[in-house]
């Protein structure tokens, strides 16, 4: 017996589980059988027990170097390292598809194991979507994609991993995006539960919130490290190509983005209740449609994939997601009323209106783009395609736009902001924006778009900035230092401040990618022992080229100084690293020094004997703020889905009880102990409540939106009306 | 601040469809609204007509008439044999095919891509004349991906 076989066994139990499942799932739920409906969460955590197994066999099967398995054979062999070899697991379309259903599988067992916080109607729809999509992962796994297939003979020594991927970026960048587009599984099974029940109420809104913000966070955080390992490995000088493959991980970001800001006007305002559905189901689809487009081979990409049958089965699966989807919004519409009306575009929830057309607007350029080839063959007979300087020029300004956008925001009140506290909330900002507007072309930086973008970053920073400040200010005033006065702010208001980190965040990479975009040197140079290169005040003295040996590989390696300034600033060493095995294929050894915000970036292109070789030299000013704001937007995610304290999370479910009392008295048991235990969460005295909303009169209705606190005028942190009124 | 109005209710967006009795979008979100879509259209249409390259093989481009005048994009599969590098002027010609159609060569000046060798598929965009070599201004190899391994399987 072979781990492989182990695999399969695995593989086979779970998708009868997973369909088990599902099928009780939805029996317990129609028939009000909360036994059945607590089986299935038993069944969720035995199918993420056989996925668990199956990926075990796997990755055993890769260490013991079992090279009767085809895709063992195909992904790895004995001289790479063990962690390698380890992440070969997901080098290839069956292991990255196994560790996609895995990942699922670990989420649905997540969700399974704290689905008391979850509303209780919908949790047995939410098992029975989450099981459902597993099962199509099973069938494939089991089919036409099974990653434990045996060879007749087994080789001596396997393939090996594409020299490419044998980067520590490996390790980490796939895992990430993979588990970022599966993420996207749950906000959809929330929405589909929902749309099924009915109930799309305060407690479902954060619930689905919270799992899209980590769904949100994984998948920016697999973007950036693409963007890393791009930068660092494939010595072209930039971190994004809008290629296909880049553009299907970034549209299911893009919508997530929309769908996480409107989902605050529903809270607030009780509206856009149909969009927001619309938003995650498109967030779902679209990664479903990002892998069938990248394994499919529709779309002619410089990512050349392996054209299997596979494409066709996510195809099916996407129409069936669509239909499915398109049928449930029909037969619930009726019942999405928004509760309120829209009064004034001036006002936050009209800058999130904005902030929501200009994200689904990129997101729809970038998809036209991705798919112009296929639109163009079939109007015009001739497969056109367009590249990086379309969506340059599309998406360039689109994304200005919402940086201004996201530093108006904080500015308005909902509802409606009077002209004068608008005026008077521009100040600081405008000055930024006025003072940056001013210095840069006198600086010496005369291209207009750049100074535009920069004008406009400064604008938002300011904003976010002068915002921060006024918080701690308050704060402060009653007795805390500034230090402690900025952590208390981001820890009582997560949302809010976390927000901020984000949006800050962005705004350092959009300057980054301003910086890299406009004012990138690019030279070349082929330089004999001795000789040196001039750049952009940079100055690089060639030595030699040497050679390194190793089994398996052969590495050459120029030696040089670099200078700043005519100051000696150390060595750098360009090289290239041949790998015997893919017949010889090199992967580029890039130095990238870093002085200050600029990188000066060097590519071995060519070199002949010990004493002559050609560079190609990049100076990127302001890549490493591509970095800090890819950091920053991190850390705030991280900061709005931390979970509250019990006593705060009083104020987030903004539910009162009754929304959850009406179907709980015809569920049963199970369903009452969840609202035992809301009835504790939401147990603020009712009194006390009703004070605080009256305090704070002008604010939206909802009693969530008022915040006791004890530091008088941050105590609205939720919401702005200090700010602008 | 403008006035709120209110207009009869409108066919074109789900929410006025839900709530045909009670909600009124105001007259400033339509009107803005229509100003971002406008600008996100007018963006995408007139920069796609500005960008959009052909994409074709080596036989198509043999057929097409039309093509001299623009910058194409051009796939095939390197042939063997055909690689010639001058590491002086870092200029290299190659031919590439596709399906047993006959060659086209190619003439390149610059940074040759990592898994560049003859037997990958490459896409090269730039002028064709109708005669002589292919101008390519840019040469990309197909890159192996994540999930597939650059050589076939054993």
């Amino acid at each position: 017996m072979h781990f492989s076989d182990l695999g399969i066994i695995a593989l086979m139990l779970g998708l009868g589980f997973a369909i088990f499942t599902g099928v009780v799932a939805v029996i317990g739920a129609v028939r009000s059988k909360p036994l059945l409906v607590s089986s299935a969460q038993r069944g969720v955590l035995v199918v993420a027990f056989f996925l668990i197994l199956a990926s075990l066999s796997l990755v055993a099967s890769f260490l013991t170097h079992d090279f009767g398995v085809s895709y063992v054979a195909q992904h790895s062999n004995l001289a790479m390292p063990w962690y390698f070899t380890t992440a070969a697991f997901y080098g290839g379309q069956e292991g990255s598809l196994l560790y996609w259903a895995l990942m699922l599988s670990v989420f649905s067992a997540i969700f399974a194991l704290t689905a008391r916080r979850a509303p209780a109607a919908l949790v047995p729809y939410i098992y029975a979507t989450l099981m459902g999509i597993q099962t199509f992962l099973l069938i494939v796994l089991s089919t036409v994609s099974n990653p434990f297939v045996r060879l007749p003979v087994a080789p001596a020594d396997g393939n090996g991993l594409n020299p490419l991927l044998m980067d520590p970026g490996m390790l980490v960048h796939p895992p990430m995006l993979l588990m970022g587009y599966m993420s996207f599984s749950l906000p959809f099974a929330f929405a589909v539960a929902a749309m099924i029940t009915g109930k799309l109420d305060s407690d479902w809104l954060r619930s689905i919130r919270r799992w899209t913000l980590a769904s949100w966070t994984i998948q920016t955080l697999g973007l950036i490290l693409g963007m890393w390992w791009a930068y660092h490995v494939l010595g072209w000088g930039g971190y994004w190509g809008w290629d296909p493959v880049e553009n299907a991980a970034l549209l299911p970001w893009l919508t997530a983005t929309a769908f996480l800001h409107s989902t605050m006007v529903q809270e607030r305002r009780g509206m856009l209740k149909v969009w927001n559905l619309v938003l995650v189901v498109t967030s779902f689809v679209l990664s479903i449609f990002g892998t069938f487009e990248v394994r499919s081979g529709i779309i002619s990409s410089v990512h050349s994939f392996a054209y299997s049958d596979i494409g066709s089965y996510f195809l099916a699966f996407l129409v069936l997601i669509i239909v499915f989807s398109t049928a449930l919004f029909i037969f619930r519409l009726p019942k999405l009323r928004p509760e309120q009306e829209f009064d004034s575009v001036i006002s936050r929830e009209g800058i999130f209106l904005l902030n929501n057309l200009l994200l689904v607007g990129i997101a729809f350029a970038t998809l036209w783009g991705t798919i112009f080839p296929l639109i163009s063959e079939a109007v015009g007979k001739q497969t056109m395609t367009v590249g990086p300087p379309f969506y340059n020029a599309v998406n360039g300004p689109l994304f200005v736009l919402l940086i201004l956008a996201m530093g108006l925001g904080p500015l308005l009140a909902w509802r409606r902001t009077s002209t004068r506290a608008l005026w008077r909330n521009l100040g600081v900002p405008a000055i930024a924006a006025a003072a940056c507007a001013a210095i840069l072309p006198l600086a010496g930086i005369r291209d207009i778009w750049a100074n535009v973008g920069f004008a406009v970053c400064s604008f938002t920073a300011g904003a976010i900035l002068y915002e921060l400040w006024r918080g701690m200010r308050v704060r402060h005033s009653h007795g805390e230092s500034y230090p402690v006065a900025l952590y208390m702010l981001i820890n009582r208001y997560r949302q809010r401040y976390g927000g901020y980190l984000v949006h800050l965040g962005l705004v350092l990479l959009a300057v980054g990618v301003i910086g890299s975009h406009f004012f990138q040197v690019q030279q070349d140079a082929t330089l004999k022992s001795g000789q040196a290169m001039n750049i952009a005040g940079y100055r690089l003295l060639y030595f030699g080229n040497y050679e390194e040996t190793y089994p398996g590989t052969d590495t050459v390696k120029s030696i040089m100084q670099i200078y700043q300034d005519g100051q000696l600033k150390g060595y750098i060493y360009p090289g290239r690293t041949f790998y015997q095995n893919f017949g010889n294929q090199p992967a580029s050894l890039i130095s990238i020094s870093t002085f200050g915000l600029t990188d000066v970036y060097v590519f071995l292109a060519d070199w002949n004997g010990s004493s002559q070789a050609t560079i190609r030299v990049f100076i990127n000013p302001l890549t490493s703020l591509v970095w800090y704001g890819g950091v920053l937007m991190l850390i705030g995610g991280v900061i709005c889905w931390w979970p509250a304290r019990r006593k705060q999370s009083v104020v987030d479910s903004v539910s009162p009880v009754a929304a959850l009392a009406t179907p709980a008295a015809k569920r049963g048991q199970t369903v009452s102990k969840v609202q035992d235990q809301s009835n504790g969460k939401t147990g603020v005295p009712a009194k006390r409540r009703k004070a605080v909303t009256a305090a704070s009169p002008a604010s939206s209705p909802s009693p969530g939106s008022s915040r006791p606190s004890s530091a008088g005028r941050v105590s609205n942190g939720h919401d702005d009306e200090e700010v602008v009124v | 601040m403008q006035p709120a109005l209110t207009v009869p209710i409108t066919e074109n967006t789900d929410e006025n469809k839900l709530v045909r009795r009670r909600k009124r979008f105001p007259l400033s979100f339509i009107l803005g609204g229509i100003a971002i879509l406008a600008a996100v259209i007018y963006l995408i249409s007139a920069n796609t007509q500005a960008n959009a390259v052909y994409y074709m093989t080596v036989n198509e481009l043999r057929s097409c008439t039309t093509c001299t005048a623009q910058s194409v994009r051009v796939a095939g599969t390197v042939q063997a044999g055909s690689v010639v590098r001058d590491d002086q002027k870092q200029l290299i010609t190659f031919a590439i095919a596709d399906g047993g159609g006959q060659a086209l060569p190619v003439t390149y000046t610059g940074v040759v891509p990592d898994i560049f060798r003859p037997g990958i598929q490459v896409v090269v965009e730039g002028h064709y004349s109708g005669h002589g070599p292919f101008q390519a201004q840019t040469l990309l190899a197909k890159c192996p991906s994540k999930f597939q391994s650059a050589t076939p399987t054993p």
